[in-house]
């Protein structure tokens, strides 16, 4: 089974509710119309909702379909293989938008919101970026302090994905005071119409041209007690659940799109003929060919194992290297997608350089990699994995970054959180350690598994020879400045 | 650890305050590293590796994930600094 082909089995209403978001994509979507125009046209917008798409994660009982992250992988990767905007607002609502008031809202605040969000007729965002707070999220401006009956915040947001179009608005803010806390950290449902909410100009971006990105300034702004979303004592629990719902639904995205550029890429290359005969039948072209499937089976992997999680810890570290992997991968295969159409790839109107564009921000919003990488070595060290029932070849793999892991628990103890860089070289090793145990778990094609930890192998490799003494980085910088 | 400085303790909770981003005055011994003080477990190992730096204390990665309050990180350096002496 190609990784094309592959998918993991979705029988009954959810492979209907797939092939039916598919349809209409491949169907109504116009990729380079959108990236054009900037914007999703409303009849589309209008379709998606009709499909019940963005009730999609919603409870039945407000109007929605009640399903689960695995289905909503499943449909923004649908969109995505044709058009990255229009999957990143939906995965968005979905995800980052919704999932804190689907899973923590009172009941009486879904009763009032969540039926308009599951028809469409509302679209949600979320906020957490400011200007002066990017992932370190100790450092957030934006406050929500009791105000009388109610709840009062003020602030700015930054990169708001969809805050052009939202109604609603899922923020992140500094809570202190609230819920006994010494300091804490809440998420609070705002209406983007209410008064003291200021929506800004929208940005103009390399990529998602299509997706709305503005600002948000929330000057003042009142709401009733009950639009607080959860219990503030644990609201960066809460958080984090939030947080690996949109880490999955991106790395969703990422294999749609990748899944599109590499069938693009497979079709050219059985097309194009060059020194006598087609680029799929010359031996380096094949090894870029089958790099490229084996990455991609391994994206996707990642993000089944990831959206199947029911525990939260589980799904947070799935979704930090689902997230990472996806991105990272998804962006090395569609640039060698456009690298195999030669000079044509390079034009605007083969659709490729869209592609590209669309995909080179996963490596930055939703936690920037080098952010969750090492963030990853710093779970794996506190936490080593479990390596019971591994396949074979994924047990060596998973051995040699235990190994590594004990090297510096033994050496340095708990110092070794204050060495980012020693993190981020064991954080590389997980994420591609979880992208060998999902791939391998997935997959038993010998041939499929030796390539995707040899490709593991190169990748450590690298992160190896990275690993420079800090006192030569350091004469380095200096002598540079 | 041979010499101890007399005003660890402060020194302590200033580190506390920063990680945590509060005041001093804030930060009360009972309170809860993730709970009270908004830290998640990984920000709470870096907050008690930055205490091992401090302090020169050689804490393992299991006793360092056992600490869930501030006055059970300030018994934690109390131990290694009578440790240290012994």
């Amino acid at each position: 089974m190609s990784a094309l082909e592959w998918a993991a089995p979705a029988e009954g209403v959810d492979e209907a509710i797939v092939s039916s978001v598919r349809r209409f994509a491949q169907r109504e979507l116009d990729p380079l119309e959108i990236d054009e125009a900037a914007q999703i046209p409303t009849r589309v917008l209008a379709h998606l909702s009709a499909l019940g798409v963005f009730g999609l994660t919603v409870p039945e009982q407000h109007g929605g379909l009640g399903e689960g992250l695995r289905l909503a992988t499943r449909v923004v990767a649908a969109l995505a293989e044709v058009d990255r905007s229009v999957a990143t607002t939906v995965g968005l609502h979905l995800g980052l938008g919704t999932r804190a008031l689907v899973r923590y809202g009172s009941a009486q605040l879904q009763a009032e919101l969540l039926p308009s969000l599951a028809s469409g007729e509302w679209l949600a965002a979320f906020g957490t970026t400011e200007p002066g707070a990017g992932s370190d999220l100790s450092k957030l401006k934006t406050k929500v302090t009791a105000d009388g009956d109610g709840l009062r915040l003020d602030g700015e947001k930054a990169y708001v994905t969809n805050g052009g179009l939202a109604r609603l608005l899922t923020v992140t803010a500094a809570s202190a005071g609230e819920g006994g806390l010494a300091k804490g950290m809440a998420m609070v449902a705002v209406p983007m119409l209410g008064r003291g909410v200021v929506r800004l100009s929208e940005e103009k971006k390399l990529g998602l041209r299509g997706s709305s990105t503005t600002g948000c300034l929330l000057d003042g702004v009142k709401v009733p007690q009950h639009w607080m979303l959860g219990d503030p004592s644990t609201g960066k629990a809460q958080l984090d659940h939030t947080l690996a719902w949109g880490r999955t639904l991106l790395a969703a995205g990422c294999v749609g799109a990748t899944t599109s550029a590499l069938g693009r890429a497979r079709d050219h290359a059985a097309m194009r003929r060059q020194f006598g005969r087609p680029l799929e039948e010359q031996p380096v072209i094949q090894g870029q060919l089958a790099s490229a499937t084996v990455l991609l089976g391994a994206m996707r992997a990642l993000m089944e194992t990831a959206a199947a999680q029911a525990d939260d810890a589980a799904l947070h570290r799935w979704s930090v290297s689902a997230k990472v992997f996806c991105s990272e991968q998804g962006w090395a295969v569609t640039d060698t997608a456009l690298q195999l159409h030669g000079a044509m790839g390079y034009l605007e109107n083969s659709g490729l350089p869209m592609m590209l564009r669309d995909m080179r921000v996963t490596r930055i919003f939703e936690g920037a990699n080098d952010v969750l990488i090492t963030h990853a070595g710093a779970l794996e060290l506190q936490h080593p994995a479990a390596r019971d029932d591994l396949p074979s070849m994924a047990q060596q793999v998973a051995d040699a970054v235990a190994r590594r892991g004990q090297r510096l628990r033994e050496e340095l103890g708990v110092r070794a959180f204050r060495r980012p860089e020693l993190l981020h070289w064991l954080g590389l090793a997980v994420v591609w350690r979880d992208a060998v145990v999902a791939g391998c778990r997935h997959f038993d094609s010998g041939a499929w598994q030796r390539t995707l930890c040899r490709e593991a192998c190169a990748a450590r490799r690298s992160a190896d020879r990275r690993l420079h003494p800090a006192d030569d980085q350091a004469q380095i910088l200096a002598r540079s400045r | 650890m041979t010499d101890v400085d007399p005003k660890w303790e402060v020194r302590m909770l200033e580190l506390i305050a920063e990680v945590s981003v509060l005041k001093v005055s804030q930060i009360r011994p009972e309170h809860r590293l993730r709970e009270d003080l908004g830290m998640d477990s990984v920000c709470s190992l870096e907050l008690i590796s930055m205490l091992a730096e401090e302090f020169d204390l050689d804490i393992t990665v299991e006793e360092a994930a056992g600490v869930a309050t501030v006055d059970g990180a300030i018994a934690m350096a109390r131990r290694h600094f009578a440790l240290a002496r012994s």
